[in-house]
């Protein structure tokens, strides 16, 4: 008694109870063999539950657990075989709602037998190691009824029958198929499986093999997709309605290899009507439903990448090699823009913002936008076109909208420094010509230069913004102190550029007239007394001036012009006509400004200033200019602009190109410095591939051009080559 | 109390016990008798007829059925039996599934 909770009792056979009947196990069974009788013949009402739970108690009890049990199983299928037969026997439509019926029957039947005969479930047939009842039941019944030879074949091609009716259109009785594939579910999932799922996959194969080959031949890709779509919603919806969610996952396989996967390449490339008329002819909804589609399968979105991508640098590369779409850089960055917009909306309505889409969209954009070496300039000509007048009158966001997407092509640039040198030259045009728009989407768009490029490639773009800043205090400041002693001669507005900030030019000076000649001398003297130290130069290649003109009648004008044209017109002062040769030299403004400036004065309907004899479009040497007395004009104020070169000629391009290059061979040597500093010893391509990697962010470095920067290191002992291994280099401290 | 949420329980010796039908199904096969699918007798009458069951050890049962709810709802009490009673009562208890 040391531990009695735990002790655990057994109920010992009831030793004192004898039976006395040796018939008793036979009359007893007899009593439960009727029971079960009357149970599958629905005449269970006026059995007694307690009686016939005793006699099985009792049996049990009495060790007749054995008698019991066969005899159960001989009765129960004895009662089988006869649902079996009237199964057999029932006319074509209601086979199956009579097994369905059957089945109802049986299950109630089994579950009466089952909670009468508990006590043999619950004690001998644990020990017996035998199916429990209600087990047995199921077991029973598939193997007698739903495996007979008469109805096997016959429930499989019922059941199939079916599903060929629905698919066709027809409306079938879902209750009684749910019933039945229940019932093989509930007949162990292997039972489902072997007797329906698998020839339902297989028929359901064959089916849309055929279907789809049909369909292929006679629909173009968008229909078809639509139809494919169609048949795989239903075929979802079939299995939500009366099969296994299990085959869910089997069936759809199934549509998608037999409908997609075998067509994936011809519906793609399908003439007239594939993905690249669909991208062509902005179908969200196709493209859409083709995204749904193919990301079922392996390799399926993979396939419209790639076609996509290759449409993509087709159009792209033959929008940036036109040579007619070239004449107009604001124009071919609108489109490049347009081509990014058309597409980031397909990507967004029709393929979800996939990331693979955005990647595989981006970098066609690289491709293509680095083919033409004259994007980073028209991309910076398409800014300098929307801060000088696109923009006026548009909201701020909208302005940082169009920053936004000029941002955007810049990433995609690979010579950022190329883009840095002109977006220069355009801004030092802007500032100095105080023709921007706005200061703030100035600044908005260097703010986002910088978070994309870092501080190194803005600061002398915000130095630019600093120097026209400090120009109006030292402005205020020379007048305040010598207002008084200028009296009413010309005013000079002076801006002082920081050298290296500003892209200036080599100094082209010219004899300025003697007017101002004497305000920019005090201005120098007063700049210098305030700022000991430096060197003033005057550009006067960048100046602008303001020309009060009286003309033939007495009607005056103010003239707005550069400062080279303000020169030769100040000459027209103490002249009626000047030869070109004079001009020239008393200017000597250098030549091809100087035709360019007097092309403007005398050749520009309206703006005619001058006369030229003989009268023709270009400026000859040996050309005069009169002072044309019937210049008239509708405005009081007369802008005259110089004949500009928007966009750079061949030569200046090369130039400008030449002078990237030049730029390049310090940045390049001080990547090669800085690696080798902390590496000590590397080889080559190594070098090569590091130097790549730092100034990505600003341009892709030639390995042509990366050895002749080492040679140059190594010629001015900053490395050396390994002695033993050639290719292996060595930092010289 | 209405005569659904009741049931009668009849001993051998024909006494009758009307207890609630939560408190029957304490017991498995009081349970099965009253809510298998099939109207067999006991379901159509709500009365079952123990004829091995005697009123004393019936009595007891009923008791046990009502202890066991308590205990079920947290009442730990004690249920004490007379140890003449024990031997049947277990036999009872087998044969009740309880």
């Amino acid at each position: 008694m040391s531990a009695p909770k735990k002790r655990t009792f057994q109920i010992e056979a009831f030793k004192h109870r004898v039976v006395v009947d040796p018939k008793y196990a036979e009359k007893t069974w007899k009593i439960l063999e009727h029971a079960i009788h009357e149970i599958y013949n629905h005449n269970a009402s006026g059995l007694s539950f307690e009686e016939l739970y005793r006699n099985a108690y009792n049996m049990v009890l009495h060790k007749f657990g054995e008698k019991l049990y066969s005899g159960l199983v001989m009765t129960m299928t004895f009662h089988l075989k006869e649902i079996c037969k009237s199964i057999e026997a029932s006319q074509g439509g209601l086979f199956l709602e009579e097994l369905n019926r059957k089945w109802a029957d049986h299950n109630k039947a089994l579950q009466m037998i089952r909670d009468i005969l508990m006590y043999m479930d619950r004690t001998f047939i644990p020990s017996a190691h035998k199916t429990p009842v209600h087990e047995l039941g199921l077991n029973l019944w598939r193997d007698v009824v739903i495996h007979s030879s008469k109805i096997q074949t016959r429930l499989q091609d019922t059941l199939l029958e079916l599903v060929r009716r629905e698919r066709s259109g027809e409306v079938i009785n879902r209750g009684l198929m749910r019933n039945i594939t229940k019932m093989l579910m509930d007949l162990g999932s292997c039972v489902y499986q072997d007797d329906f799922e698998k020839h339902f996959l297989e028929v359901s194969a064959d089916f849309y093999r055929l279907e789809s080959q049909e369909f292929i031949e006679s629909c173009d890709c968008g229909e078809y997709l639509r139809k494919a779509e169609r048949r795989l919603n239903e075929e979802m919806e079939r299995v939500s309605h009366y099969l296994d969610p299990r085959s869910e996952a089997k069936i759809t396989n199934v549509v998608e290899k037999e409908m997609i996967e075998s067509h994936m390449q011809r519906l793609v490339h399908m003439e007239n009507s594939g993905l690249v008329n669909m991208l062509v002819d902005d179908k969200y909804e196709d493209l859409k439903r083709m995204y749904c589609l193919f990301r079922r399968i392996p390799n399926g979105l993979v396939l419209i990448i790639d076609v996509m991508t290759s449409y993509i640098r087709d159009t792209g590369k033959h929008l940036v090699t036109d040579p007619e779409k070239l004449k107009d850089p604001v124009d071919f960055v609108q489109r490049l823009l347009d081509l990014k917009d058309k597409h980031d909306k397909i990507i967004n309505l029709a393929f979800s913002n996939d990331k693979t889409f955005q990647n595989a969209l981006n970098s066609s954009f690289e491709y293509f936008i680095n083919i033409n070496s004259r994007s980073p300039e028209f991309i910076s000509l398409f800014v300098d076109d929307k801060l000088r007048k696109g923009l006026r009158g548009v909201s701020e966001e909208e302005v940082e909208l169009v920053l936004d997407k000029v941002m955007m092509l810049f990433r995609y640039l690979q010579e950022k420094d190329v883009f840095e040198k002109y977006y220069k030259q355009h801004l030092a045009k802007r500032l100095l010509s105080g023709k921007t728009v706005s200061d703030d989407a100035e600044r908005s768009l260097i703010v986002k230069l910088k978070t994309e490029c870092g501080y190194q490639f803005t600061s002398k773009l915000e130095g630019m913004f600093t120097d026209m800043k400090t120009s109006q205090d030292t402005m205020q400041g020379f007048y305040a102190s010598l207002g008084a002693e200028l009296g009413d001669g010309p005013t000079l507005a002076v801006q002082v550029l920081t050298t290296g900030s500003w892209p200036t030019q080599p100094n082209a000076t010219c004899n300025l007239p003697a007017e101002i000649l004497g305000i920019c001398e005090k201005f120098r003297s007063y700049y210098l007394g305030t700022h000991t130290g430096r060197r003033l130069s005057w550009q006067t290649n960048m100046g602008t001036a303001d020309l009060k003109a009286t003309f033939g009648k007495g009607q005056k004008h103010e003239l707005n012009v550069s400062t080279y044209q303000m020169c030769v017109l100040m000459l027209f002062n103490n002249a009626d006509r000047l030869g070109y040769k004079e001009i020239e030299q008393a200017t000597e403004i250098p030549t091809s400004d100087l035709k360019r400036c007097l092309q403007s004065l005398a050749c520009v309907k309206g703006k005619n200033v001058l006369r030229k004899e003989p009268m023709s479009k270009d400026i000859a040497e040996d050309d005069a200019f009169v002072f044309n007395d019937k210049f008239t004009s509708k405005f009081f104020k007369v802008k005259i602009g110089t004949v500009v070169a928007q966009r750079e000629s061949e030569p200046e391009n090369q130039e400008t190109r030449q002078r990237v290059e030049e730029d390049r061979k310090p940045q390049i040597e001080a990547a090669i410095v800085r690696i080798m500093k902390s590496r000590r010893v590397l080889d080559h391509n190594n070098i090569v591939a590091e130097v790549t990697k730092q100034l990505q962010s600003r341009f892709l470095p030639n390995p042509v051009v990366i050895k002749k920067r080492i040679e140059s290191l190594i010629e001015r002992e900053f490395l050396e080559r390994d002695k033993v291994d050639r290719k292996m280099y060595r930092y010289l401290a | 109390m209405k005569k659904e949420d009741t049931v009668k329980l009849i001993s051998a010796e024909g006494f009758e016990f009307v207890i609630d039908k939560e408190a029957a199904m304490v017991s498995q096969t009081i349970r099965n008798m009253l809510t298998s699918p099939g109207s067999f007798a006991e379901t159509q009458h709500g009365e079952v007829t123990f004829p091995e069951i005697s009123t004393t050890i019936l009595e007891k049962i009923c008791q046990y059925f009502y202890w066991s709810l308590q205990y079920a709802r947290g009442k730990e009490t004690e249920f004490h039996i007379e140890p003449e009673l024990t031997l049947e009562l277990m036999m009872a208890a087998n044969y009740l599934h309880t």
